[in-house]
């Protein structure tokens, strides 16, 4: 089945495997970045084998107005583990109270490859399937864009 | 706002089905008659027409006469907004990848 959505992305760390590895893994390290802005990640779990769950809770934080106090919660299963190489998972992610309707199936595919010290890692995540309303999660990420363009625009002013 | 949503659930509604996706996938530039377009389906020609009567709701295709013939082809409006709220999932994703490298660099 071809994606709704694809999106390739490739960043290269300067740190070593294991860093950037352990961050992708530990609990308690991605709670700290995967974000996005404005957000908190009340609960994060991961059962790092294939099969294995990868829960994650995002709740929209006070600068995000309206939105604030929505949860977006990601339930996905891991389908490749390779230590320190790679990690795929499936995933739905839905908004709190709003499960059928907004909805949306994702795959998304890690690689990481250390070079000199540095870690390369290349995201390949992809939008299958979306439920009649998943627009209204999309406006509420757009939403939290504005508000940090407009902070930054604030703080260069 | 309340409209502008209102047209955005229209194009989720209309891209959450797979037969509409297909549709839009087929549609080339000049359009295509609805016949031409249900002869891909198992659907008959009103469940086709039904389907894209919703995709020309959201303003993704629209309908156009040509002669006597009635075609349906893309409507760039629809998609380009399609693909704006789409193209928040690769912010969502770029910035995560940046948010990593803060968190690295605040942790060494």
């Amino acid at each position: 089945m071809e994606p709704i959505k694809e999106v390739v992305l490739e960043k290269t760390y300067n740190a070593p495997l294991d860093t950037v590895w352990q961050a992708w893994t530990n609990p308690k390290q991605l709670q700290q970045w995967w974000g996005p802005d404005n957000v908190t990640i009340p609960e994060c779990e991961v059962d790092l084998r294939v099969g294995g769950t990868f829960y994650i809770v995002m709740e929209a934080g006070e600068a995000m107005g309206p939105y604030k106090g929505t949860k977006w919660p990601m339930k996905a299963e891991f389908t490749v583990v390779e230590p320190q190489a790679k990690l795929a998972y499936s995933a739905e992610a839905w908004t709190e109270g709003a499960k059928e309707e907004m909805m949306i199936d994702q795959t998304t595919e890690i690689t990481f490859v250390e070079e000199q010290g540095k870690t390369r890692v290349k995201v390949k995540a992809a939008i299958y399937k979306m439920g009649p309303k998943a627009g209204m999660a999309a406006e509420g990420m757009q939403y939290g864009f504005t508000q940090q363009l407009e902070k930054l625009a604030k703080f260069l002013a | 706002m309340v409209e502008y949503s209102t047209t955005l659930d229209a194009i989720f509604h209309s891209l959450a089905d797979p037969t509409r996706r297909d549709l839009l996938r087929r549609l080339r530039p000049g359009g295509q008659t609805v016949g031409a377009l249900a002869e891909h389906y198992s659907l008959t020609f009103a469940a086709v027409s039904k389907h894209l009567q919703v995709l020309e709701t959201a303003r993704l295709v629209r309908k156009r006469r040509k002669g006597r013939e009635q075609r349906v082809e893309l409507s760039a409006a629809g998609l380009r907004k399609a693909d704006k709220y789409l193209e928040q999932y690769r912010k969502l994703w770029e910035g995560r990848l940046d948010r990593l490298e803060t968190f690295i660099k605040n942790n060494k």
